[in-house]
Order: C-alpha cells, then structure tokens, then sequence
C-alpha cells in the first residue's frame, strides 16, 4: 500500500515574478506570457508521486505580489507546511523582497516550516540582475532550499515541488486534515470578526 | 469602422430620434436565424427607450426620473450620457455641457502633462513600475486591451490617478475598474464592437476626450470606495465583515457549512470587493450592473454592492452544502457565470434589492456585537 500524504504550500514573492504562472506549470503545465493579476489569492491543488509510490498532496494558496496585499498574507501562511518564495532574476529588487518574506516567516510562520527560494524566468537570463552565486549563498546561509525555474519553458518547476515533497516529513502522518483553511485548534469556531495579526486594531465602529 | 464620427460630440446632447440601434442592427444582418427574437426583443424595449430619450432630451435632466430608469437598464447607445450624468461628471442642464466637457478634458490634458513633464524619469518609479506591469495583463485576450494606445491610454489615467490619490496609490484591480468607462465612451463614437476596436483610429481629439472622460468618471466612482485601497484595505475588510454577519442571517445553513469546513468570507469574497465581482462576471454583466449601482448613488459600490455580493454567494448555497474546503474553494474562484446575460444579472440585483430593503437598516444593530 503507497503512503499519502497532503501538505499546505503557500506561494510568497513580489508582483510579477511569476508565481501564478509557475502553478499554473506545476498544476495544468500550462503557461500564458500574460495572466490578470492574482488579487487576494488562488488555490489550487496538485499531487506529485515519489520513487517509493509514496503520494504527496500539495494544497496551494498563490498569493498576491502587490505590497497593499501584505496583510491578508498571514491568513494563508499561518498553517502552511511550506512556502515558495519566488523572485524573478531578472530584478533585483525582486530578491530584496523575497528576503523580507524569509524574514517574516521565519519570524511568524510554523517554525517547521520548509522555505524553498526560488529564482523564476530562467529563460531570461541574458537579462540576469540576480547571478546564481548570490542566490545560492544566501539560501545557503538561511538554510533555506533553492533553485531556478522558468515557468514559461517548464524547467526546474516540477523538480522544486518534488524536492519540496521529499523534505517534508514523510514519517509522521501530517496533522492537518484534509482541506482545512486552517488547523482546528480549540473549539471549532472561526471567530470571522477577528483581523489577521496587526490589523485594524483602532479601526472605528461603522454603526 | 470608423465611419460616423459625429462632430458635435454626442455627450453635449442627443438628438431625437432616437439614435439608431447599432448592436442587433449589425446582429439583424449577418444574422438572419436570431433576427425575430431580436426584434421581439427590441419592440419589449423600444417604450421603455422612448421613455429614456424624452428624460435624457429634457434641457434640464430630471436626476430621479433618470436613476428610476436607469436602475433597470440602460439601452447601449444612450449609457455613455446617461453613466456621466448620474456620476454627476455631465451637468444636467444641457447648455452647460459642452463648456464643461471641454474643461474637464483640458484639465486632464494638463494633470497629464504635468505628471509626464520629465518624461519616464520623472515618475515615482514604484507606482509606475505596478502599473507598467499591470496594464498588459488587463483583461488579456480582448484585442482592445491589447492595443499599444489602449496600453498607453491606461498608463496614463492610472498614474495620474494614483498621484493624486496618495493614501492609496495604485492598487491592483483599479485597472479592471477602467475598462468598462473606456469601452463604454469609446462606443459612443464608433459602429463597431469597441472590444476590437483600435483606438489609434480615432482623431486625436476624441481619443483624448474619452481617456478624459474616463479618467474623471474613475476618479468619481473611486471617491466612494477609496478605503478600499488605502493602507490594510479596511473598507473591503469591512464589507467583507458584514457580508458574512448578512449571509449567516440569510442562509443559516450555508453560513455554518461554510465554518464546518474551515472557510474563511477573506479567502473568496476579497476578490469580490477588491474588483466589485469584475472577475466573477463578464464585462458585458458588469456594465449592466454598473446601470443600477450608478442610478442607487454614489454609496452604491460599497454599500449596495455588499448585498449584491451576499445575494451570489447563496445563489449557489446549494451546490455549496453539498462540497468540502477545497471544492468550496475552487468553485468560489471560478464561478459558472459564462453564459450569464441580462436576466441573470438583473435577478441578482432585485434580490440585492430586496436584502438591502429588509437589512439596512438592521445593520448596524449586528455591526457592533
């Protein structure tokens, strides 16, 4: 009998970098060279098999770049087993950013939590701002896994997500059940009147 | 093509008879098979289009006469007057038209040039950099988004909007909120489909006064709702807050399915906010709905609107009950609406209707529990 398995990936990283696109590779192995801006996020869901039969179920929020989304963020990272964080090699800003959301998960997020980094566009690289080197350090240095993509040729897209599916902890079964935007925790009320962290604490009554 | 290009502007005013009926014209020609449903269809209208262009003649528009009508539609070729006059950008009384217009639309040409006066180097590099990358994908597969000067044309409104707005600057799916004002006017002064349409075509003055017109008319619409876009978006966290306090009153069931299964109103009904149902529903719908919400009042895309959202949600309560978190989910985002027209669209809005009346009110009651 295979083992299955089912974990929650949420997908981090500026506007534009490709993060829609690149689970759009994963999931259809589709690509368009344009998509409407992802607003607020998408979810979608895909199942990769390991060598050993063993099957891991990937549950994906794909969020919005845009920095005004920011705070909606923490709703889908809050259970996550694993985020991608995306930047796009052709900017550099786009990694100064990516290190933010490192940063932020690593201070917020589930302290087991797998990051991978991933540098999008490879296909672009004759218009490289972010060399393989500086990348590959700081995941190095972060311990955080890394590699490079291009959602548009399909290289390197499904070796991330199965690289991600081999680091997970495939020995014990995963705690969350199936489909749960977020882990029961307690009694088995969403409280919708409350703000994710840090939001609209003095936000006036609207009576 | 662009054949009919009137001279005087045909916002200043119209003329009787009604203008020609374009769209089930062209339809009637190529397109013999449908032609007596459409003219069972236009005969329904032509009363109620009479009506229109008596109210819309009057050297004084009549604003309540012209919002009890319009709240149930407006005919195609009388929407681009009727939208400015009922966003209040029009004056009402018709010799005042064409001196405004014409102000109106140099000031835009001047904001213009002021925000491009150093040309790329002189903008605030990070909205510009939004947008830049924004406007290509805005509505991506309809050949009028597509054109270089539809393109520009949007780069433009964008940016002068988002200076002049710095709370919020630009925000994605503020682009999305153009496209119907730009359609619209754009059909005013041409026979074609305007989703094909390159507006390169056009004389210059008219480009820039429906890029103008369509500038302000933004800028009126967004005035309502400007809290949805300014720093951690409290007017959509807001509505979205009442949303779900509404639908757990309306569809009890549905409400508590919806928190058996760990759904979250955020994880769906943001989009539905952020974008006032634009990618749930076709633009065609949009503009439809845009008829009504115009002719309820400046409160409409954030009050009415959230009635509206609540009232599609329990559309599908009942195929929802019967799904999971992820099914829920997946549904939510991409919604059976293609083969959505008039009819469906104008349902919703009677039963936003009806919310509204019962609920309004009540509001503030469960607001502050």
């Amino acid at each position: 009998m295979s083992k299955q398995f089912q974990f929650k990936l949420v997908l981090l990283g500026e506007s534009a970098v490709g993060k829609s696109s690149l689970v759009l590779r994963f999931v259809k192995d589709q690509f368009d060279d344009y998509r409407e801006s992802t607003i607020g996020a998408a979810f979608l869901t895909q199942t990769v098999t390991l060598e050993d039969q063993t099957t891991v179920k990937f549950e994906i929020w794909d969020t919005a770049g845009q920095e005004r989304y920011k705070s909606l963020a923490p709703m889908y990272y809050r259970n996550a087993n694993c985020a991608v964080v995306v930047y796009d090699i052709t900017q550099s800003a786009s990694l100064e950013k990516a290190r933010n959301w490192i940063r932020e998960l690593q201070r917020q997020a589930d302290p087991s939590i797998v990051i991978a980094l991933c540098g999008n566009k490879s296909d672009l690289s004759a218009r490289r701002q972010v060399s393989e080197e500086e990348a590959k350090k700081y995941a190095e240095e972060e311990g955080l896994m890394w590699a490079e993509t291009s959602a548009k040729t399909g290289e390197g897209v499904s070796e991330i997500f199965t690289a991600i599916a081999k680091k997970l902890p495939l020995t014990a079964p995963p705690s969350a059940r199936t489909g749960a935007g977020r882990a029961p925790t307690g009694p088995k009320s969403v409280d919708l009147n409350k703000q994710p962290a840090g939001q609209n604490s003095n936000e006036p009554c609207n009576c | 093509m662009f054949s009919s290009y009137r001279y005087v502007d045909p916002l200043c005013g119209i003329r009787r008879p009604a203008p020609i009926s374009r769209g089930s014209k062209d339809a009637i020609a190529t397109n013999p098979e449908k032609s007596d449903k459409l003219m069972r269809e236009r005969s329904i209208r032509t009363n109620r289009k009479h009506k229109f262009v008596d109210c819309l003649s009057n050297q004084d528009v009549n604003i309540a006469e012209l919002r009890k009508l319009a709240w149930a539609g407006i005919p195609n070729e009388l929407r681009p007057m009727a939208w400015q006059l009922l966003l209040g950008y029009l004056p009402l009384a018709s010799p005042l038209r064409a001196a405004t217009l014409a102000r109106k639309r140099n000031e835009y040409t001047s904001l213009v040039e002021v925000a491009f006066a150093r040309d790329r180097e002189g903008v605030d590099q990070q909205i510009w950099h939004q947008i830049e990358i924004d406007v290509p994908r805005t509505r991506p597969g309809v050949r009028l988004w597509m054109y270089g000067s539809t393109q520009r044309s949007l780069e433009r409104i964008l940016y002068v909007w988002a200076i002049r707005h710095p709370a919020s600057g630009y925000v994605q799916g503020i682009n999305d909120l153009v496209t119907p004002f730009f359609q619209v006017f754009l059909s005013a002064y041409i026979d074609s489909d305007p989703e094909e349409f390159d507006p390169a075509l056009l004389p210059k003055s008219v480009f820039n006064a429906i890029e103008a017109d369509s500038f302000w008319c933004l800028s009126r619409l967004l005035d309502g709702i400007q809290d949805n876009y300014i720093f951690a978006q409290p007017g959509i966290q807001r509505s979205v807050r009442r949303m779900a306090d509404l639908v757990a009153r309306i569809d009890a069931p549905l409400f508590s399915h919806l928190e058996s299964q760990n759904v979250e109103f955020m994880q769906f009904a943001f989009r539905w906010m952020n974008c006032l149902l634009m990618r749930e529903i076709s633009v065609q719908n949009t503009i439809r709905m845009w008829d009504t919400y115009l002719a309820e009042g400046p409160d409409a895309f954030s009050q009415f609107h959230l009635y509206v959202c609540s009232a599609f949600l329990v559309k599908w309560s009942e195929k929802l009950r019967q799904m999971d978190f992820q099914g829920i989910i997946m549904f939510l985002q991409s919604l059976p609406t293609q083969g959505w027209g008039d009819h469906e669209v104008e349902m919703l809005l009677s039963e936003a209707f009806v919310l509204n009346s019962i609920w309004h009110n009540a509001q503030s009651h469960f607001n502050g529990k």
